[in-house]
């Protein structure tokens, strides 16, 4: 994986001090809230309910087993004993003081990381397919690309004041579990008719108060413009953005607004300027980079098949793990695997530093060192062989991270909500909790099969609630805190926004109105492959509004 | 009666002070001129209120005030050594027509003047520690011996000054008295005529408020009567009209007034305002609205003064690219430091059409921003964050020597070191 070099160390060294220094003209006074804002919140430090909130970047959701410990580490000493992975592949303290923050810092530089750009009007961290560099399905794998986004937009002195935020997404695979269609920008790896690779480029997606699909800008951009092509975006979007109100700020709206054929047309415009000149990436330089994402060295496996069926007579908690939990990796006889961040009336995303450092522990012995954040709030370790799956399953058992529930209905992403943030209108954490209760028989999960349930405590939408199959939406009703509920949604390359279906519901009725769309999907599947998505899609909205309902 | 003569600074004593002070401001009639001075002399400051006076365009009419109150009252004239011999001149002629009695000119000290205006220049370089060394410091003793001073100020006279009071209560516990406060340009003109009073042997040539020599030009109608003053240099008042507590900085510190940082320093600013409604003929150093530009762009393109260009946000470089070259300076507006729409405008400006000249940022320009500004081109700033200036000037901004990505047209010659990479 990409390894700091001297520039690289340099560069986070300077930021450090540099944000050190604004820290500590804060605490004098010399800079008002107003002035410090920005300037905290790209370096990742939100003002939240009860105390500063420190978001660290993990630069598309890869981590070393040393990382990992550091994260760990700052868990047990500046916080409260755990952290919590989020949606963007960060992860985020909750209870730092403003004062222990530069320490933190310097503690993240030691192994390489930083906070700089998890928030602020700027480009932020780039996220990714988690199985990025493992996956079967790959075309190619779009680390080095990503290192080199990140290299790009760090500091960058005309992005840093943007209309709003910034996000973008990248995949090398087909199958995108990285929601690209819902960020700015979304990257896909593509083929041209010359079998060269190059890239997709999807403009204009979010959630948030207006969800929006992105939309195709360009089909084909060759590695060598992709910056060049990206500068074009964020130089149009800069001048032209929406500024006069936050809430139509973000690209989407840009581009909703002007239509996608303006834009592109202004796009290409800038695209023809800057064409061929400093951004062009050196083949040279792609390399360069790409040699830090080598594959490690994978050993001839004579175990290159799992017998799930056997396994799951023999120990049906295991069986359902294999099941979930194992992705399929480019090389044979090994595997990734999903480290589930979701207990039965867990905090979704929330690990404990012992936890932590457990994950730690396997990654450096079965996973070449390395370790995933996923956007769905788990962990991932991508490298195992099949030969050691047992031993890291039974590791996972005494730290309680073995739950096989990946992909079904207990693998929800759940936002903060009013538990943490500012800006929440309902709590989100209690419901995913009422919900995994409801949820906690193995045999229910696995006969519901893949599920994605998505919570968010506002219409900020954190919680991804709007690609939820099934989406919760926390609102504020009365004084009251209600649940609106929307069906379909989908953050894949099957992109669709989910809709309300009907009146919200309190919090304690929210977990029955779950079972029963879930028992209608069921009594009307066709047959057990059928997954709720595509039963939905097949059915249509009405005859699940009857069942949650009721007839009119 | 009334307010008894006030002790020197006792803190305890402030806000008692400061009440009788706006009491005192309650007693007089707005356009009751000389009840109020008399009642200062007779008994808020009797035998311990002086005046300055510049004997300038519109100084008889006080002056006249004071001959009729207190022939004796200590009457002050800074002798700058930059007067215009008119000016001397009529200070001999009211001298003598009013009877006044005690006339003193103050003089720089020499020492001052050698060490710090050796060629005479430093009115033009640094009007500010000018004034100091000729104005502020040659008076300062002489305030110091008096309870309180009588001026001349009106409130009409520039937008700082309007809700001028009639008394008024200094930091270091001064009372100033101001009895002209409510004066108009009209009601001096007609008090001079009723009492027949000299004029300024320079204000039929069109001179409206008269100070030095150098500094000094002609007010054109309907202009700010002390447009004339300093002009060009973003100065609208002289020292002597500030606090006389120390307010004013001292020679060396002067230049931190200036608020256009350029080529490491603040420096004067050639440039003023732009005021809406100005002729595009008669423009001249200042910064034209984009929009103004191109409503009036033959006009401009005519006019030989020089010009600078200002741009906000929102609007299109692209727009200008043809006349780039008329302008000495473009000006780009940071309305919020958030805004970041200037930093595309600049690297345009160099990078794409290859402008040359001054690019100042102006507006909200703060320490933090400032590094982004320069990397994407800007050369010039007008800063007023007293922070930032202070950064500035101590040489510690918030920067980061180490860049990823290449930008301007210096930063990275295409194919070198690894890749957008840059130690500055
Ligand atoms: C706890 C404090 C948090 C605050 C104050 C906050 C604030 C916000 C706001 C204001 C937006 C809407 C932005 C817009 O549409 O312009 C947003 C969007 C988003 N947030 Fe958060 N957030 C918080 C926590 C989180 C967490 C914990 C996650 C990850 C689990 C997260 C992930 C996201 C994502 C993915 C979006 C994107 C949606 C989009 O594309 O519009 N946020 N957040
Ligand atoms: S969705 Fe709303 S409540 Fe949840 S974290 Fe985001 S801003 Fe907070
Ligand atoms: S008015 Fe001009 S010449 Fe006179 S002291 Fe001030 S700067 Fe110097």
């Amino acid at each position: 994986m990409y390894r700091y070099d001297e520039f690289d160390a340099a560069f986070v060294a300077g930021r450090t001090a540099q944000f050190a220094d604004q820290v500590k003209r804060r605490l004098s006074g010399e800079l008002s809230e107003d002035q410090f804002r920005p300037l905290r919140l790209m370096n990742g430090l939100y003002l939240q309910l009860h105390a500063y909130m420190l978001r660290v970047a993990v630069p598309y959701g890869t981590l070393s087993s040393r990382q990992m410990r550091k994260l760990a580490h700052i868990a047990r000493v500046y916080d409260r004993g755990y952290g919590h992975f989020t949606t963007r592949q960060n992860i985020q303290y909750n209870w730092p003081k403003l004062k222990d923050i530069p320490v933190i810092l310097d503690e993240l530089a030691s192994v390489e990381m930083h906070a700089i750009q998890t928030s602020g009007n700027c480009i932020r961290n780039v996220t990714t397919d988690q199985f990025a560099g493992a996956a079967a399905d790959e075309i190619i794998d779009p680390r080095p690309v990503a290192e080199i986004l990140r290299q790009w937009s760090s500091l960058h002195p005309e992005f840093s004041y943007l209309p709003r935020k910034f996000k973008i997404a990248i995949t090398g695979a087909p199958q995108d579990r990285a929601a690209i269609r819902f960020h700015d920008i979304g990257l896909q790896a593509a083929v041209n008719g010359a079998g060269e690779i190059g890239w997709e480029v999807w403009v204009g997606g979010g959630l948030g108060r207006t969800p929006m699909i992105a939309k195709l800008i360009n089909s084909f951009v060759p590695n060598e413009h992709l910056l060049a092509y990206l500068e074009s975006i964020m130089r149009v979007y800069n001048r032209y953005g929406r500024r006069d109100n936050k809430y139509k700020a973000r690209i989407k709206i840009l581009v909703h607004e002007e239509g996608l054929e303006t834009i592109k047309g202004q796009v290409e415009a800038e695209f023809a300027e800057v064409r061929g000149g400093v951004l062009t990436l050196p083949s040279e330089e792609v390399d360069r980079i790409s040699a830090y994402f080598a594959p490690p060295d994978f050993a001839q496996q004579s175990l290159t098949k799992l017998d799930v069926a056997y396994e799951s007579i023999i120990d049906p908690a295991y069986g359902r793990w294999l099941d979930n939990n194992i992705n399929a990796h480019s090389q044979p006889g090994y595997a990734s695997v999903t480290v589930s961040l979701k207990p039965v009336g867990g905090a979704p995303g929330d690990a404990t530093d012992t936890q932590m450092e457990v994950v730690a522990d396997l990654a450096e012995t079965y996973s070449h060192d390395e370790l995933r954040v996923t956007h769905e709030q788990n962990l991932v370790l991508p490298h195992v062989a099949l030969a050691d799956l047992r031993t890291v399953y039974d590791a996972l058992v005494a730290a309680q991270l073995a739950d096989g529930n990946t992909n079904t209905i207990a693998d929800m992403i759940c936002c903060p909500g009013l538990d943490f943030c500012a800006l929440a209108n309902a709590r989100s954490i209690p419901i995913a909790q009422e919900i995994s209760r409801k949820f906690a028989e193995p045999a229910r999960q696995q006969e519901i099969g893949e599920l994605k349930i998505k919570i968010s405590g506002c219409i900020n939408a954190c919680g991804h609630h709007h690609v939820g199959h099934i989406g919760i939406l926390g609102v504020e009703k009365k004084g009251g805190e209600l649940y609106q509920i929307t069906l379909g949604g989908d953050a894949t390359e099957h992109a669709s926004v989910g809709k309300i279906i009907g009146p919200g519901f309190e919090a304690e009725n929210v977990p029955d109105a779950i079972e029963k769309l879930v028992d209608f999907y069921i009594a009307q599947r066709q047959g057990t492959d059928e997954t709720f998505i595509q039963a939905y899609r097949r059915l249509g909205e009405a005859p699940f509004k009857e069942a949650l309902y009721g007839t009119a | 009666m009334g307010l008894p003569k006030l002790a020197p600074a006792q803190a305890a004593h402030d806000k008692l002070k400061a009440l009788g002070i706006l009491a005192l401001n309650g007693m007089f009639d707005e356009m009751d001129a000389l009840s109020v001075l008399r009642y200062a002399v007779s008994d808020v400051l009797p035998g311990d209120l002086a005046i300055v006076s510049s004997f300038g365009a519109d100084s008889a009419v006080l002056l006249h005030m004071v001959a009729q109150v207190d022939p004796s009252m200590p009457v002050y004239f800074l002798e700058t050594g930059k007067h215009f011999a008119e000016t001397l001149d009529y200070v001999e002629t009211l001298k003598k027509q009013l009877g006044l009695i005690n006339v003193h000119a103050i003089h720089p000290s020499s020492d001052d003047v050698k060490r710090f205006d050796p060629n005479g220049d430093l009115w033009e370089t640094d009007p500010d520690s000018c004034c100091h060394i000729r104005k502020t410091e040659p008076l300062e003793p002489v305030t110091e011996q008096y309870g309180g001073w009588v001026t001349g100020r009106k409130r009409y006279q520039t937008s700082e000054r309007g809700v001028l009071p009639h008394f008024e209560l200094t930091s270091d516990d001064r009372i100033k008295v101001n009895p002209l406060a409510y004066f108009s340009d009209a009601d001096v003109v007609e008090y001079r005529q009723k009492h027949s009073l000299p004029e300024h042997p320079l204000y039929a040539k069109g001179y409206k408020s008269i100070g030095c020599a150098p500094c000094t030009s002609i007010v054109a109608e309907g202009e700010d009567p002390r447009a004339g003053r300093w002009r060009g240099l973003n100065k609208k008042e002289c020292g002597i009209h500030y606090d006389f507590s120390g307010a004013i900085a001292n020679p060396m510190t002067a230049a931190a007034r200036h608020t256009l940082w350029k080529d490491g320093a603040f420096i004067a600013d050639p440039f003023k305002e732009w005021v809406e409604g100005t002729a595009p003929s008669e423009a001249r150093y200042t910064h034209v609205p984009l929009r103004e530009f191109l409503a009036n762009r033959a006009d401009y393109l005519a006019s030989q003064h020089p010009l600078g260009l200002m741009i906000s946000p929102g609007e299109k470089i692209e727009d200008v690219v043809e006349d780039l070259s008329r302008f000495a300076s473009i000006a780009i507006k940071f309305p919020a430091f958030s805004d970041g729409r200037g930093y595309s405008t600049a690297r345009l400006l160099v990078e794409r059409f290859k402008y040359a000249g001054e690019i100042r940022a102006v507006g909200d320009v703060l320490q933090d921003q400032i590094p982004h500004m320069r990397r994407c081109g800007f050369n010039a700033l007008v800063v007023t964050h007293e922070p930032s200036r202070q950064a500035l000037i101590e040489n510690r901004l918030p920067e980061m020597a180490l860049f990823y990505q290449p930008v301007g047209v210096t930063e990275v010659p295409l194919g070198t070191r690894p890749f957008l990479r840059r130690v500055s």
